[in-house]
Parts: C-alpha cells; sequence; structure tokens
C-alpha cells in the first residue's frame, strides 16, 4: 500500500475516464463500488447530492450514453493527489485528490475550465491489488452551464 | 425542395398566430420592452419559504426585471421583500445569497435597516445632516410579495399590481390539491445559457421534443394515453400541459418509483408553465421548479429547484433525490438534452445568422404534440407587449386570410 500505487490508481481512474473507456474503470473499481458526486450550496444552505451510483448503477449509466443526445465536447480531468491515509487493518486509503475538469469545445478546439473540487476516495487493497471502493466527487463549482452526461 | 433566399424570408403559410418572428428572441429593444411591460409587471417566484424558515432569514435574488431584491423573514415571521440597493449610494446591502440578519446593515458606510425596511442607523446623522435629512427618511424600497402555491414566495415590483390570486387564475387547479403541504427544497443549481428565455419557456410547453430524449421515446410515447394528454391554456398566459401516469420499468437501470407523492397516481406527472418564465414540474416523486431570469437578448439564467415534503423521512428524501437526479440533475439524463436543444436554438438565432421564423403551427386537438401552448403564451405576450409576436415591427401586411 505505497503511495505511488494509490498515486497510480487515481490517475489511472483520470485516464481511463477521459477516454470513455468505462469497462476498464469499471474494472478497477470493487464490487461494492459507490459513486457519488456532491456539493453545497450557500442559496439554500444545504448539502446536496447530484449522482449518487452502485457499481451497477455506474454500469447502466455508461451503457445508456450512446442513446441520449450529449455535448460531445470532450473532457479532461486533471487530479493531483494531496493527502494519503493508509489503514493497515482495514487494508483501505482514504485519499484526497485536488481536480481539475477541462472542456474542450468539439468545434474549434477551445479548452475552457469546467469545475473544480475534489475527489474523495477510498481504495480497498484485496490481493495485494488496489481496487476503487469509493469515489465522492466533491464539487466546488455549481455552475455546469447545459450540464454533460458524463461524471467526472 | 430547398428554398431560396427569397423563399426563406416569405411569411409561412400558416394563420399570423402560427409562427412568430426570430427577432422576438434577439432583439435588445424588445427585451428592455420585456422587462419593463413583461417582467416589472407581473408576479414572480422569488424563492422558496422552506429556504427562509427561521426570523431574519433572508435570501437574495436577481428579479428578472433587473432590480436585485432582498427577500426576508422578519421578526413577526412576515417575509417581505425590498430592494437590494443602499438609499445612501446606491450600494448592494446583502452580498451573500442567503443568511440570517437582525440588521441589513450596508458595508460601504454602514447605514442600518430593520426587517421591515425602516433605517435605524445612519452613521454620524446630525453632523452630515443636520435637521435637512434623517433615518425616517431613508426606509428601503418595499415590494409587493406573497406566499403561495406550494409555499413558494412571490414579489411584484409594480405597486399597482393584482393581488397573486388573480394573475394565476385558475391556472394551477390540477395543481393545487398536491402542494398544499409544507414542502421543502433539497436541490438548487442554475444553468446560464447562451439563448433567450423564452425559448426555454416553449420547450417547457410542448412534449413534441420528446423525439429528443431516448427516455421519453421509449417510455411516455409508447403508453398509451400519452397522445390524449390536452394543453390548456388559462388567463394571463398560462398553460397546463396534460397529466399522464409514466411507466418507469420501460426504461433500463429504471424503476417504478417507490414513495411516489400524496395524493399523485403512482407514476403521474402534471406540469403547468407560468407567463411569463416559470413552470412547475410535479413528476412521480418530485416537485421540480424552473424560474428564468433573463440577463440579455440571447442570455438566461435558470434557477432549478427540486422539492419534496417537509415530512420527508431520510429515506424518502434520499429516493426523492435520487429520482430528481436520474431525471433533472446537471448530470441527469433528459434536463441536459432540453438545454442543449435551447443551446442550439441561441446558436442558431443570434443576430446575423438569418434565422426569420419559428413555426408553432401543430394542430393535434391541443394535445400535447400540439403547439398550442406556446400559441396561447405569445397572444399574451402580444397583448402585453403591444407588438405582434408574428410582426413585431409591424413591417407586414397580414392578409385577410391569414
Amino acid at each position: 500500500m505505497d503511495r505511488t500505487t494509490i498515486q497510480d490508481m487515481v490517475y489511472q481512474t483520470c485516464l481511463l475516464l477521459d477516454d470513455k473507456n468505462f469497462d476498464a474503470f469499471l474494472d478497477l473499481c470493487d464490487e461494492g463500488f459507490r459513486y457519488s458526486i456532491t456539493t453545497h450550496s450557500p442559496e439554500i444552505r444545504k448539502d446536496m447530492i447530484w449522482l449518487d451510483h452502485d457499481k451497477k448503477g455506474m454500469q447502466n449509466l455508461f451503457t445508456q450514453l450512446p442513446r441520449h443526445n450529449s455535448d460531445h465536447s470532450p473532457i479532461t480531468r486533471h487530479a493531483i493527489v494531496y493527502k494519503v491515509d493508509v489503514d493497515e487493518g482495514r487494508k483501505e486509503a482514504d485519499v484526497v485528490s485536488a481536480l481539475q475538469v477541462y472542456k474542450t469545445d468539439l468545434d474549434g478546439g477551445a479548452t475552457a475550465l469546467f469545475a473544480v473540487g475534489k475527489y474523495v476516495d477510498t481504495i480497498r487493497f484485496e490481493g495485494g491489488k488496489p481496487k476503487l471502493a469509493k469515489r465522492v466527487v466533491k464539487l466546488d463549482t455549481r455552475m455546469l452551464g447545459i450540464g454533460y452526461h458524463i461524471p467526472f | 425542395m430547398s428554398k431560396t433566399a427569397a423563399q426563406w424570408h416569405e411569411t409561412p403559410k400558416f394563420p399570423s398566430s402560427h409562427y412568430v418572428d426570430s427577432r422576438i428572441y434577439t432583439d435588445q429593444q424588445l427585451f428592455e420592452e420585456e422587462r419593463q411591460r413583461i417582467f416589472n409587471k407581473t408576479w414572480y417566484i422569488a424563492c422558496h419559504e422552506s429556504e427562509i424558515p427561521n426570523a431574519f432569514d433572508y435570501r437574495t435574488f436577481q428579479h428578472p426585471g433587473g432590480t436585485p431584491l432582498i427577500i426576508v423573514r422578519g421578526e413577526d415571521m412576515k417575509v417581505r421583500a425590498f430592494y437590494n440597493i443602499c438609499p445612501h449610494r446606491g450600494n448592494t446591502l446583502l452580498y451573500d445569497p442567503s443568511g440570517n440578519a437582525k440588521r441589513i446593515t450596508c458595508i460601504f458606510h454602514a447605514w442600518s435597516f430593520d426587517t421591515q425596511g425602516n433605517c435605524t442607523d445612519i452613521s454620524r446623522e446630525e453632523q452630515g445632516y443636520q435637521k435637512r435629512f434623517c433615518k425616517a427618511d431613508a426606509g428601503l424600497r418595499e415590494v409587493k410579495s406573497e406566499t403561495g402555491y406550494g409555499g413558494f414566495i412571490w414579489v411584484n415590483v409594480d405597486d399597482n399590481c393584482v393581488p397573486l390570486k388573480t394573475f394565476i387564475g385558475d391556472a394551477m387547479g390540477e395543481l393545487d390539491p398536491y402542494i398544499g403541504m409544507p414542502l421543502e427544497v433539497f436541490h438548487y443549481h442554475r444553468a446560464i445559457v447562451d439563448t433567450n428565455f423564452k425559448l426555454w419557456h416553449d420547450t417547457n410547453s410542448e412534449f413534441y421534443h420528446d423525439y429528443m430524449h431516448y427516455f421519453n421515446r421509449v417510455t411516455g410515447m409508447m403508453q398509451l394515453g400519452y397522445f390524449d394528454r390536452k394543453c390548456v391554456g388559462y388567463d394571463n398566459g398560462h398553460v397546463l400541459v396534460g397529466s399522464m401516469e409514466i411507466k418507469y420499468d420501460a426504461y433500463a437501470g429504471s424503476k417504478e418509483r417507490g414513495i411516489g407523492w400524496p395524493g399523485l397516481a403512482q407514476g403521474g406527472w402534471i406540469l403547468i408553465d407560468l407567463f411569463p418564465g416559470m413552470t412547475y414540474n410535479l413528476r412521480t416523486s418530485v416537485l421540480r421548479m424552473d424560474t428564468m431570469i433573463p440577463l440579455s437578448p440571447n442570455k438566461v439564467m435558470i434557477e432549478y429547484r427540486g422539492l419534496g415534503l417537509k415530512s420527508d423521512t431520510p429515506a424518502e428524501r434520499a429516493q426523492r433525490i435520487f429520482d430528481h437526479n436520474t431525471i433533472w440533475g446537471p448530470f441527469g439524463r433528459n434536463l441536459h438534452e432540453d438545454l442543449l436543444g435551447v443551446h442550439g436554438q441561441g446558436r442558431a438565432m443570434r443576430p446575423g445568422t438569418d434565422s426569420r421564423w419559428v413555426l408553432q403551427g401543430r394542430e393535434e386537438n391541443s394535445t400535447i404534440h400540439d403547439e398550442v401552448g406556446m400559441r396561447h403564451y405569445y397572444a399574451e405576450w402580444s397583448r402585453l407587449m403591444g407588438r405582434k409576436a408574428f410582426d413585431p415591427y409591424g413591417e407586414r401586411r397580414v392578409s385577410a386570410a391569414a
């Protein structure tokens, strides 16, 4: 459970999601995987959940993507691992990474910052291999324009 | 057959009520008139009572007519609305979108106001004004406010406006039985989109655009009764888009909504568009409220709220949030598609693109693929603007047959 392995895991998830290689991303996830996107609204003074799925829910979401009309401008996730807390007893690591998401217009290629936030991950080690057990995307950005179908 | 330039500009072969001139979506002059003649004259939803539950709680609100407002609950628990403008030097009084303030104090020169709009302190009042001006001269500008129709807080900046009940008329009759209990906002987000505000309202006024939604194509449109849903127009430009029951099990990953909504049929759906830019959308387990704040002819800020019952258990609330997000969250399958659609309209209708007409000519016995809801809206728009939506500058001679 060295830090390099954990960092590689976080970065690998970014690369796979950027490539829309969703099956490979899910292969990195534990069977009990839980994914959520959360943020806080100062307007209504409440924490909000904007997306919440288990592994099957994520699989279904990814499967349905081609059937929707979507903004096809690709996004690029840029994460930097800030903090790693390893619990040898639980065989888990709690990992906090800074996250920036950029969107590049399909027409013309202009890139703009789309969102900032943090990945708060739980990485579980089973048989010496890391698995993503939980990911909470804590968004600071709440204005996402016309929205997006692919989770960050 | 494709068209020449002349043919492209020809008046559509519809009655004049069945199309509009694209310039009503793009012209600055018309936009300014809309602010004055429509938004500054009609009731508008500013926020929900659950956002300011306690004495001295406040919300700020960008009124669609242009004026920034404060909505505040007083010590007497009455909700009042004021300009968020200091009467001294015109500064913003409250900067945060929400909070709790026993005194509303301008950061600029520390003039202070209570929640009834009275000025309670002018810094070094006598030294500066002697007897020429005093606190009694410096009250906040109050605007009319009422709470109703699901606990929403409505404002009207016209001192001579009709009561909210008169403005709504019978339009909320279909929904009233389901929103009498205390509700609570659990979701809020904004989208700023490069499009005209009316185009979002248009989208909410018909279900013909279900062709854009895979989910709706494989569920609602396949159901018996889908095409029986009627649009009903009410006074003042409001429209009910007929109700139905949704069969969620037709879509992989969805399931019959377990918790529903008190009194509403399982899978029920009621949508009411209120003129000039608000939509109540009660679908199965969640009430969604859209309010549009036009920022320019081709830019609108849409506020999205999701509401459940104040009495929800944690499990019930979690289910409502899940249901809401699946369809209507910023990552939901339908909202992004709807926004993509109006974003595309805004892109195609920018000044100079030679977009000329928007057709609203579908007639299907006033059912939900009929464009009668839009026609009803633009009849009211034309009345209030003193302009014809199909000919806003009085340039065209329309034949008697049209």
